[in-house]
């Protein structure tokens, strides 16, 4: 039963309690008011910042890509340092440090913090530690370091990190007492997971009163394979010495980048962009000298997301999806199978009365071609032959776009949403995109404004078409699996939206047996898989040669399948300026899907050029 | 059952005391986080903007448990019991963050289950009161959730919530004798998992500084400070210049010492006498409802909320060790305004179930 006088109990219990706190209270607010107010007004609170650690980057196999150390570092507490005994501790730095110059020393004393940091203890024996800090005004932090332990291999997908400006302390406010924000790759576009909270250290008078731990930041996890991008380095390097020997070129040729690809989840196993840098360098400061140099040559570039480059006959693949989806041959051919007439040229008027002549790679021409062998052999001849058959069919009407509409689906033209900062998009080009030029931009448009033969330098990827290496991967991939999803470096990816395309398996297996014969006698890139033997009626690639402005050298593309049966891999090879895809991008996509198909690796060797 | 009306403030109307002591409890938090920030922009990161949502969200709750009635209530006791169970379980599975596991990152806001447990306690502890229920079964669901909020580890709710049993079980017609008793295993048994190192030792540390060293814990010090620079009127009335004070945790544990800054001692004064008022008309309830069942509840929930707020108190002016206890209404947190809305709301319903709508 309920005690109703036991409840009085418990409220007049609950009375005194309230009593009680009323009295303190007023003790407080009435009675020490003024004098704790004085109080506050002495407390002459400082607070300094230790920075935290950062999380740690692992590749999939569980090597530590980026770490993050804690050393000993000596401070110097500057608030108990007065006129009397800063002599003493003077001569104790320079007794003890024999590598702190007297200029040095006299800069610690300079600064307005409350501490100043002295020298990382942990190159000193712990003799110097204990007969140290018996003297008030030193002080041992801990403080972490970054270190990158693959160097170079690593650079563009990890990035580096520095002091952060104005805008990134708006942006990421942790980075302001740890003195450390993400500058570029991973290390930026996760930095609000990987930064931790600084410590905070409370300083009343001169003397410690609480020491706030910090917060370390969450490690990270990848999917890049440390091993693969080891050979992908390697290789894309091989590519890039053999084209400077067999090219004549007015720059020199330096510039790639290699994406690898899952098809199944659209991780990234490897990504590699040439010339790189070694993140360290940045950890303890660069000298302008080598920041300038490094600038010069865009090593800070990752090309393999933020190169725009034509992308040559690697974009046929749109036209062949478009040709067999919507049923759109050559003139003269009435299905995929049916055979037309290549002589080299194609000769063609508009409506207009206009005639023109536009030459094939291969001047003799590639005989009888039908869909499969325009790809075997990048016959232009045939895709001008279908960007004809649109031009003609739907010029100046709302379908005037069918191209372009079918690489957007593939994801042209717009971010891929990778997990890594700063990516650029590039341009497939349509008439509202030349009309916004004249006005913006008019050197790169012709008065005329919008052509058929626009449309005929866009289905074999010349032109104005701008792509990045991690777009023709993610293309090749949604063509492959029917879904478009955003490539990732790490599972955490916020980007995980997968949009369904409808393909058919039908259709799947097609390209694949037509990008099979690409790598298979008489295919373009034959010359350069021959040395893996009967492994070939296994491979699938295309290659692709994009034409530059100028006196530039050609832009060499490869896009490799590492298995027709079991495909699981897709290898994207750009080189900068190297010429022939079929010569330089495709033996070193070969070499690379030699360690993915886990074969004897040979060395990369100049292929044949075609295109 | 008496069918009832419905109204838009729920059935015959609501206790219209309740709701708006409610409101005035939250409008003052408002008031309180505004003068810490002193900004007021509208994103979710705004602490102040935050607690008018949690308001919102928890006038949701307060209306929706003013349409539960008292007996459905009763039926579920064991099953809210049991979830409880199951979402303390669940908690411990999370990701660590400042040294224990106590919420649920669900994004925007955290969820801390703890929270939903002293309510729910309440109710199953009133119902086997009333029920004369002593099962196996009830006890051993009152144990399991006991340790699973102290090894989060969470000392302060835990002793919150032996205090709550203890203070319920001296209201029924138990022999003073036995409670004595019943205290003093309780007792035993801590020293006993002390001795078998069951207990986390850092919690100790911090119970026996506490009261050997002459000094004082550093944030509870600058909180005796700046509730002083209150004075009587507080900073807002008073026109004196401001004077900063550093304070850890000023928009949780310890926002009674910025109410107290900003609002001085009348401010003090006004808030608890709104929270005394507030006892005595839920006292003047039990006397009046027939159910045994209701006035264990209602006891219940005074004492919880009670409790919560002498042990916050004591807290802030450095009486006892670091609990880490919220304010009831006033400290920043979702699923504590949560509760105890709900809390409101039920006592509103007893309200109008026995025809007390003003």
């Amino acid at each position: 039963m309920f005690n109703k006088y036991r409840l009085n109990f418990v409220f007049l219990l609950f009375s005194i309690f309230l009593l009680v706190i009323f009295s303190d209270l007023f003790a407080l607010q009435i009675l020490d008011n003024e004098e704790n107010a004085q109080q506050i007004k002495n407390q002459n609170f400082e607070v300094f910042y230790i920075p935290a650690a950062r999380g740690e980057i692992y590749d999939i196999n569980g090597n530590k890509l980026a770490i993050s150390d804690l050393e000993p570092y000596l401070f110097l507490n500057l608030r108990k340092i007065n006129d009397d005994n800063k002599n003493i501790y003077v001569q104790l730095l320079q007794f003890n440090f024999k590598d702190i110059t007297t200029s040095e020393i006299d800069e610690f004393f300079k600064t307005s913090d409350v501490f100043t940091k002295i020298i990382n203890l942990s190159e000193y024996n712990a003799d110097i530690r204990l007969r140290i800090l018996n003297y008030e005004a030193f002080e041992v932090f801990n403080l972490p370091t970054r270190t990158y332990p693959y160097s170079e291999l690593f650079s563009h997908a990890i990035g580096y990190v520095g002091k952060p400006n104005k805008d990134e302390q708006n942006d990421y406010p942790n980075s302001i007492n740890n003195e450390t924000v993400g500058k570029t790759g991973l290390e930026r576009y996760y930095e609000n997971t990987i930064s931790g909270i600084a410590s905070e250290v409370i300083v009343q008078n001169g003397n410690i009163v609480e020491i706030k731990p910090s917060v370390p930041g969450r490690d990270i996890q990848l999917v890049l394979n440390t091993e693969t991008q080891n050979i992908v380095k390697e290789s894309l390097q091989e590519g890039i010495t053999l084209a400077n020997k067999n090219f004549e070129t007015i720059n020199l040729i330096e510039r790639g980048a290699v994406v690898v690809q899952k098809i199944d989840t659209g991780e990234i196993v490897s990504m590699v962009s040439l010339p790189d840098f070694d993140p360290n360098q940045f950890v303890l400061g660069i000298s302008e000298f080598d920041f300038k140099q490094l600038n010069r040559t865009k090593a800070f570039n990752n090309f393999a997301i933020q190169g725009l480059y034509p992308p040559g006959s690697v974009f046929k693949v749109v036209a062949y999806w478009l040709a067999l989806n919507e049923g759109i041959f050559p003139e003269t051919a009435l299905n995929a199978q049916d055979y037309i007439d290549c002589e080299g040229s194609l000769s063609f008027g508009f409506d207009d009365g206009s005639k023109q002549v536009y030459q094939d790679w291969k001047s003799d021409g590639h005989g009888k071609v039908n869909l499969s062998q325009a790809m075997k052999q990048s016959c232009n001849v045939y895709f001008w032959d279908i960007a004809l058959k649109i031009w003609r069919t739907f010029g100046n009407t709302d379908s005037e776009a069918l191209l372009q509409d079918y690489s957007k689906q593939l994801g042209f033209s717009s971010l891929s949403n990778i997990d890594l900062p700063f990516e650029k998009e590039g341009v497939v080009p349509d008439r509202e995109l030349f009309e916004e030029w004249t006005i913006s931009r008019p050197e790169l448009v012709r008065p005329e404004g919008w052509l058929g033969g626009d449309l005929m330098n866009l289905i074999i990827g010349q032109g104005a078409i701008t792509t990045t290496p991690v777009q023709v991967s993610n293309a090749y991939r949604t063509l492959l699996t029917g879904k478009k999803s955003a490539p990732f470096v790490s599972p955490e990816s916020p980007n995980g939206n997968i949009e369904n395309i409808n393909i058919s398996d039908e259709f799947v297996q097609f390209l694949l047996n037509d990008l099979n014969l690409v790598t298979n006698p008489g295919g373009t890139a034959y010359r350069s898989f021959q040395i893996m033997g009967d492994q070939i009626f296994d491979i699938g690639g295309k290659t692709g040669t994009a034409q530059n402005s100028g006196e530039l050298n050609n832009t060499s593309w490869f896009v490799g399948v590492d298995s027709i049966s079991n495909p699981m891999y897709i290898v994207v090879t750009v080189v900068e300026e190297g010429g022939s895809g079929s010569a330089v991008a495709a033996p070193i996509s070969r070499r690379i899907i030699q360690h993915l198909r886990e074969s004897e690796l040979t060395p990369v060797e100049f292929g044949e050029i075609t295109e | 059952m008496i069918n009832r009306k419905i109204t838009l403030l729920g059935p015959e109307g609501t206790n219209i005391y309740v709701i708006f002591q409610y409101l005035i409890f939250n409008v003052i938090s408002w008031f309180t986080l505004f003068n810490i920030t002193s900004e007021l922009s509208f994103n979710l990161e705004n602490i102040l903007v935050r607690q008018i949502i949690f308001t919102i969200l928890g006038l949701f709750v307060f209306f929706f448990f003013t349409y539960i009635p008292i007996s459905n209530i009763v039926s579920l006791s064991t099953v809210l019991m049991v979830s409880s169970t199951i979402l303390l379980l669940g908690v411990l599975f999370t990701e660590e963050s400042l040294g224990a596991r106590r919420r649920y990152d669900l994004g925007i806001f955290d969820f801390q289950p703890s929270e939903f447990t002293k309510v729910i306690f309440v109710i199953f502890i009133a119902n086997a009161l009333s029920m004369k229920s002593n099962n196996i079964f009830t006890i051993g669901l009152v144990i399991t959730n006991l340790l699973l909020i102290y090894i989060q580890p969470d000392l302060g709710t835990t002793v919150i919530l032996i205090l709550l049993v203890l203070f319920l079980f001296f209201l029924t017609d138990v022999k003073i004798k036995n409670l004595a008793a019943f205290s003093l295993l309780i007792f035993v048994l801590f020293f006993v998992l002390l001795e078998f190192n069951l207990v986390n030792t850092f919690q100790i540390e911090r119970i026996t500084d506490f009261y050997s060293n002459e000094v004082k814990d550093f944030s509870q010090q600058q909180s005796r400070l700046q509730i002083s620079l209150g004075g009587f009127l507080g900073e807002n009335l008073s026109n004196t210049s401001n004077i900063d004070i550093f304070v850890p945790v000023q928009t949780t544990d310890f926002i009674f010492s910025s109410y107290s800054k900003s609002f001085g001692f009348l401010g003090c004064v006004v808030l608890l006498s709104f929270w005394a008022i507030f006892g005595l008309r839920v006292y003047s309830l039990i006397t009046k409802t027939d159910s045994n069942f209701e006035k264990f509840l209602l006891s219940g929930f005074i004492i919880l909320l009670y409790l919560q707020i002498f042990i916050n108190l004591a807290t802030v002016l450095g009486l006892i060790p670091l609990t880490g206890d919220p304010f009831p209404l006033l400290s920043l947190g979702g699923s504590s305004i949560i509760a105890i809305s709900s809390i409101f709301g039920i006592i509103n319903r007893i309200f109008i179930e026995n025809n007390l709508v003003i």
